[in-house]
């Protein structure tokens, strides 16, 4: 097993009247385990062509039912450019230039989840994305040949 | 304008034969502009001991939390499962409507973009009946 850990900073000395100051670290464990962190990881860099929706992490039978934790950042600079996040067809929100979001992804292949890929779609520009999924397991596919 | 920030560290000495050590902080504006969100819901807490289904943002419902939080804009939401991880078995699963995001065990956070929109709720539904905390934050224009 392998110890990853994520931490979050949440600061404004603005935004209230006092100074927001948040910390967070959490362990990236396997679901059902008390401390058995994951031991596979994918790290990828893409361009998003505009218009189109993706499916960037998809289904697969060895992440079903488990832990699965999602980063995405959206590394353009234009202030005016995002992308679309969904599970499936219900739109998450909106990553802008810089943005980034993490979350606990579920892999649900029920028949009634119908599909639950993360999905993309760059919006005004393409847009350069780097992400990560820390995952349970990977299903190769077969080479076929 | 208000600047508030947010920076993951994402970090492994072990995960891969050179340690990861991923960081970035996102900088809080306005859909499509670099002028800072100036709104929050601040930092609330709600707790449950209800295996059922369970409402934390509704998105433009008057004397909800989520009452001003109507645009769809570049809203983002925190939001951590403050249980102990106990045996590990224990969990809130969040959701969008009725679409499953992932599940929130003890110790977990999560900090993801938000396109509100009228009906559009952050929902969450505990593992069992365990009371569970969670701990969230919207900020929003």
């Amino acid at each position: 097993m392998a110890t990853t850990t994520a931490t979050l900073t949440l600061a404004s000395s603005d935004l209230l009247t006092d100074n927001l100051s948040l910390s967070s670290t959490m362990s990236l464990n396997k679901g059902g385990t008390t401390a058995t962190g994951l031991d596979q990881m994918n790290y990828h860099r893409a361009i998003i062509p505009t218009g189109t929706n993706f499916d960037l992490i998809a289904e697969s039978d060895a992440l079903k039912d488990n832990s699965n934790y999602v980063y995405i950042i959206n590394k353009n600079t234009d202030v005016t450019d995002f992308v679309t996040l969904s599970i499936n067809d219900e739109v998450i929100g909106h990553l802008y230039a810089g943005d980034w979001t993490f979350f606990p992804w579920s892999c649900d292949l029920s028949a009634t989840a119908t599909d639950s890929s993360v999905e993309i779609t760059a919006n005004t520009h393409d847009c350069t994305i780097e992400y990560a999924l820390f995952h349970v397991g990977e299903t190769l596919p077969n080479s076929g040949d | 304008m208000a600047t508030t920030t947010a920076t993951i560290t994402l970090a492994s000495s072990d995960i891969a034969d050179n340690a990861l050590n991923i960081s970035n902080t996102a900088t809080f504006y306005t859909a499509g502009t670099d002028t800072g969100i100036s709104e929050t819901t601040g930092l609330a807490r709600k707790k449950t001991n209800s295996g059922s289904n369970t409402v934390l943002i509704e998105p433009g419902v008057a004397n909800s939390v989520g009452a001003d939080i109507t645009a769809d804009k570049s809203a983002k939401i925190y939001v951590k499962n403050t249980n102990d991880r106990g045996d590990g078995t224990k969990y809130v699963t969040m959701l969008i409507l009725t679409r499953e995001i992932g599940r929130l065990y003890g110790g977990d956070w999560m900090l993801i973009p938000y396109k509100a929109s009228s009906g559009k709720n952050l929902e969450f539904t505990a593992s069992d009946t365990t009371e569970t905390t969670l701990e969230y934050c919207v900020f929003y224009e």
